[in-house]
């Protein structure tokens, strides 16, 4: 059966706070209604919590590291889960479930299958 | 043929590549041979055939599976049918991007080739060929299912489908540019499976009408040069009285289904009876016109739908109710059509220098050369 990423793309915020306890609800809700057929996922810290790395002249070069993500935008990577899903059909119908579509965007997209 | 093999493989390219195969077999074979008493079930097993040794070279997919499917069944007219609007579903999925969409549904549906697209849509033939790998590859990838959406779900998904199938029909029935009566003839022949599908769907009835009524002129939109005859000096007679029959019936049962909310195709669908029930354009029914118009601006109000509406009330109430009309509609000051129309009604006004301002305004703004050369034509004849 293929896996679809879910990427969830929205507000920059950290979820942790009292002021998000609505949202930590719908998402628990999202990740009961949705058992079945999640793989895994996870919810992410804010992005002034990121660091990114980068490592000069390709392996074993020096380690560089930068404050902050790979990229800013407006709407910033907060979480994502992995879904198992019969086609696409189904995974933008579970996506659509996702409390991160109603007020951001949900990336969905296919899970390369290396047949391992 | 294509359809059938895409639903046996389930993959598209692979599919398209064995009906290649097979065609250039069959290319080879039938003068040698002679062609086979049912050439299609011939090409359909030969191509099946083929598709299977294509999985085993690949073998990472289950070749057995497609082995199993039956294929005699797939010479039925109706599963032939089945198949197209299959295909028709998944070319036109919302997961594709509009473009691409229309433009696959020419390569896999209609049968075009790459460069044939790429100038029916004005695109450079590596950016189609780019996008429709990039298309077949999503497809593929993220397994965009090969299936009619289920009825709770129809009426979102079609009116993707019929955008798509609009779209193909007008860039073939284009009236000022080349036409290509193949994808006109290819646009009605899906809104006819469609209306197979859903026989009582009123905006696949609308579509259709609207489709007949327009293709009806095909023969009278142009004069013996080849240049484009606006709709006011046709020759009616060279209408086809059958496509015109049916369309009218059309929006008849189309209108009937859908009493309580307007469906726009229908809509325009009506709008085009009227001209296509007129013996002339003097004769045309201008109040019926105007009142359809009123109609569609409260199911599909565009800025462009205002301006032919302001048009047809030229004809009903005179040039300055209509000059009125056009100057009321906003947004459209960077379209040639509204220039072109401020002027037509100046210089039935006579207002001869606000015209001739008003034409060049017109032909001032970028638009193809054909369009411009139909508007300096129409320029040419104001002044006369």
């Amino acid at each position: 059966m293929p896996q679809y990423a879910a990427l969830i793309y929205s507000r920059d915020v950290d979820w942790t706070r009292p002021e998000f306890d609505q949202e930590t609800k719908d998402y628990a809700e999202f990740g009961q209604a949705a058992a079945a057929i999640l793989r895994g996922g996870a919810a992410l810290y804010q992005t002034a919590t990121a660091t990114t790395v980068r490592v000069q002249g390709g392996k074993g070069g020096d380690i560089v590291t930068t404050d902050g993500p790979y990229a800013e935008t407006k709407e910033a990577l907060t979480g994502f889960y992995l879904l198992e899903c019969s086609d696409l059909d189904e995974a933008v119908k579970v996506a659509a479930t996702i409390p991160g579509a109603w007020d951001g965007a949900v990336e969905v997209r296919p899970v390369i299958d290396f047949g391992g | 043929m294509l359809a059938t093999l895409v639903r046996l493989t389930g993959d598209l390219q692979l599919a398209e590549d064995a009906v290649q195969d097979a065609t250039l077999r069959a290319l080879e074979r039938w003068p040698r041979d002679g062609v086979p008493a049912e050439p299609r079930a011939w090409l359909t097993l030969t191509a099946r055939r083929r598709a299977v040794d294509l999985l085993r070279r690949e073998s990472a997919r289950p070749a057995k599976e497609v082995l199993a499917m039956p294929v005699d069944d797939a010479t039925e007219p109706e599963t032939v049918r089945d198949d197209q609007l299959r295909l028709l579903f998944t070319c036109c999925h919302p997961a594709l991007a509009h473009e691409t969409q229309v433009a696959l549904a020419l390569k896999v549906l209609c049968g075009l080739s790459v460069d044939e697209i790429a100038e029916a849509l004005v695109v450079p033939p590596e950016t189609m060929a780019k996008r429709l790998t990039r298309a077949r590859q999503k497809i593929a990838r993220a397994r965009i299912p090969y299936r009619v959406p289920a009825d709770h779900e129809l009426p979102d998904r079609l009116r993707g489908v019929l955008a798509t199938v609009y779209l193909l029909f007008t860039e073939g029935d284009d009236p000022i540019g080349e036409a290509r009566p193949a994808l006109v003839d290819e646009a009605v022949r899906l809104t006819r499976l469609l209306r197979e599908l859903m026989p009582g769907e009123p905006s696949v009835l609308g579509l259709l009408a609207l489709e007949l009524l327009s293709d009806a002129r095909r023969d009278a939109r142009r004069d013996a040069a080849g240049h484009p005859v606006l709709l006011a000096d046709q020759d009616r007679t060279r209408w086809r009285p059958d496509l015109v029959g049916e369309g009218i019936e059309l929006v008849g049962e189309g209108l009937r289904r859908s009493p309580d909310v307007p469906d726009p195709y229908v809509v325009q669908a009506a709008i085009a009876a009227c001209h296509a029930l007129a013996p002339t354009w003097a004769d045309t029914d201008w109040a019926a016109v105007v009142s359809w118009y009123d109609v569609l601006l409260t199911v599909a109000g565009t800025p462009v739908v205002a301006l032919n509406r302001a048009a047809a009330v030229a004809e009903r109430d005179g040039p300055a109710a209509g000059l009125a009309a056009v100057e009321a509609v906003v947004g459209l000051e960077r379209y040639p059509l509204w220039h072109a129309s401020r002027a037509e009604l100046l210089t039935r006004l006579g207002d001869r220098a606000g015209a001739r301002r008003a034409w060049d305004a017109a032909l001032a703004l970028p638009q193809e050369e054909g369009r411009a050369a139909q508007l300096r034509r129409r320029a040419e004849v104001c002044r006369k």
